[in-house]
């Protein structure tokens, strides 16, 4: 973890190179570039160069009087201009959009419209500018936001991973159900290439560790699979953005493994974590909290693990291509365009690299999870040599079984 | 680094966002459940129900290989069996066949044996007969010549011309 943490500094600080102030602060000209916010989540779908499509905004929210109420908006500018939101810009955000950028005409409209506070900065799209685009909503009077259950782009785009996934199995299981693949061999390239998939989940990664408890955990491991695996490659399509680069959305994943492994732990589990065997017993009470903190650091890593990863591709893809606006503004567009080639080649490089991390993360995910499940459901009484020793035992042994077994 | 950590916390990577958690968890259990009833269901269903064929397959393969083998090699046996029955037979019938003309050998020659005694004996019997005839035809010839000479015993000549007559008048034989 702790070399993971320090590529993930390394790569920020390559960001940070790749955007001395004078790009992030720049003004007046268009070469504005920020990787960092390429990454992060919002609540539009970036489809430039048309504007942006704004997602609708739904608001839990607690007003002054104490009641709640669900506020529902088409989209940021509805709640800004018909639900009298104020946009409010982050002290974070101002490093980069609370520059002296271009003040807007509609400025002073939106203000009137909406109640805007604040400098408003950014080009005008629509009704409101940018910046309002990208503040944080604050409901009028004194009531505030509960719950922002707003569609943001990531969300958009894990549900389109999750769509994309769900069309694609039930097209799968449909082939199956009507006999291809059941009763005759498997035909065509969709079906004996998502089969393999799921083959080699059940048989190389799930089975060795769950045993016969596969068939309980073999659902949500290759639900885990698909829906990393896709969310990761939705990252790398033109205008879109890596659900699984949230770290939200990797924490509630990590959740379910989490809950999971602790729903099947067995006793013998929950006799290692808190009364460890083979050990003086007044070494017990020392290792307790350690492996209580080690129940928790396993979803923690995985989270982290996948977030990191994801997000890293992106930011140093962004950050090569980046390097063009840098070099351009520091040294002129001769030094711009001396650099580009370099800048996208390492960026294809970087995208090819990003492309074969997708399906790693997602097996790496559906591996540790599927691990951390099986070190929980282990049935008998033993030690921890035993239970090493039976782990190369099952690694070693998948030739010895019968590939059929079942 | 104070800085760096500012950046990416300021720009909402790690900021908490209850609200996505939330989307998140009850679409993501939502899409678990959809996707457990309607696909992996019946993907791994079938999976299973093709490798129990194929396994069953496999083994039906293997019992009638080996069942195979072992009507060729019980066919085999019982070819090998006959052909030394075979051969057993026609042993026995050529032992049988030469025990027989053995047999028949000695009782031919025991037969003509038989033949030649009777033959020898036959001779024998008639061989004495014919001399017994020819002694009493002697005598008899000896006696008639004897009354002969008795009758004409008058001289010398006469009885030499008699003796002589008689002897032209045996028989050449």
């Amino acid at each position: 973890m702790i070399k993971r943490a320090s590529i993930f500094v390394l790569l920020a600080q390559l960001t940070l190179l790749a955007l001395p102030r004078g790009v992030a602060a720049s003004s007046d000209d268009q070469e504005k570039f920020d990787a960092l916010h390429h990454s992060a989540n919002a609540y539009y779908l970036d489809i430039a160069p048309l504007d942006p499509i704004e997602l609708p905004r739904i608001f839990i929210v607690r007003y002054e009087d104490g009641s709640y109420g669900l506020n529902l908006f088409r989209s940021t500018s509805s709640a800004i201009l018909n639900g009298h939101y104020v946009s409010e810009i982050d002290a974070g955000h101002g490093g980069e959009v609370q520059g002296d950028d271009h003040e807007v005409e509609g400025d002073t409209h939106a203000e009137t419209q909406g109640g805007i506070t604040g400098e408003i900065t950014g080009e005008l799209i629509g009704e409101i500018t940018t910046a309002q685009l990208e503040g944080h909503l604050v409901p009028p009077g004194g009531s505030h936001v509960v719950l922002d259950l707003s569609i943001s782009r990531h969300l958009f785009f894990a549900w389109l991973a999750m769509g994309i996934v769900l069309l694609i199995m039930t097209r799968l299981a449909g082939m199956y159900k009507k006999g291809i693949g059941r009763e005759t061999a498997p035909r065509g390239l969709f079906q004996n290439m998502f089969e393999g998939m799921v083959v080699f989940i059940r048989d190389d990664i799930v089975k060795p560790n769950l045993g016969d408890k596969t068939d309980k955990y073999l659902p949500y491991l290759l639900t885990a699979f698909f829906f990393i695996l896709t969310a990761n490659l939705l990252g790398l399509v033109p205008f879109g953005a890596t659900a699984t680069s949230n770290l939200m959305v990797t924490v509630v994943l990590a959740s379910f493994t989490f809950v999971f492994t602790q729903l099947g732990g067995t006793k013998t589990y929950w006799m290692h974590i808190f009364w460890p065997p083979g050990i003086p017993t007044f070494v017990k009470p020392i290792l307790m909290p350690v492996e209580v903190l080690g129940i928790l650091t396993k979803p923690v890593a995985l989270a982290i693990r996948l977030f990191a990863n994801m997000t890293a591709g992106h930011l140093v893809i962004l950050s090569l291509i980046g390097l063009i606006f840098s070099f351009t503004n520091i040294f002129g567009s001769g030094a711009g365009y001396g650099v580009a080639p370099v800048s996208v080649a390492f960026a294809l490089f970087i995208y090819f690299l990003e492309l074969l991390v997708s399906f790693i993360q997602a097996y790496v995910f559906t591996m540790l999870s599927a691990l951390f499940i099986g070190m929980a459901i282990q049935e008998h009484e033993a030690h921890d040599d035993a239970h090493q020793e039976q782990q190369i035992e099952a690694s070693a042994s998948p030739e010895a079984e019968p590939v059929f077994a079942n | 680094m104070m800085v760096l950590a500012q950046i990416v916390l300021a720009q909402s990577l790690l900021e908490p966002d209850l609200g996505l958690i939330v989307w998140i968890g009850i679409t993501f259990l939502a899409f678990l459940f959809v996707l457990k009833k309607f696909a992996w269901g019946p993907i791994t269903e079938a999976l299973t129900t093709r490798e129990q064929n194929i396994s069953d397959s496999l083994e039906q393969a293997e019992k009638a290989l080996t069942e195979a083998r072992q009507l060729q090699a019980d066919n085999t046996k019982a070819r090998r069996e006959a052909e030394a029955q075979a051969q057993g037979v026609l042993r026995e019938a050529r032992e049988e066949a030469e025990r027989i003309r053995t047999v028949e050998v000695d009782k031919t020659r025991s037969q003509i044996q038989q033949m030649q005694d009777t033959a020898q004996s036959e001779i024998e019997r008639e061989k004495q007969s014919a001399l017994n005839s020819l002694r009493q035809e002697v005598a008899d010839l000896a006696i008639s010549a004897a009354e002969k000479i008795l009758r004409e015993n008058l001289d010398a000549d006469r009885q030499k011309k008699i003796v002589s007559d008689f002897l032209k008048d045996l028989p050449k034989n």
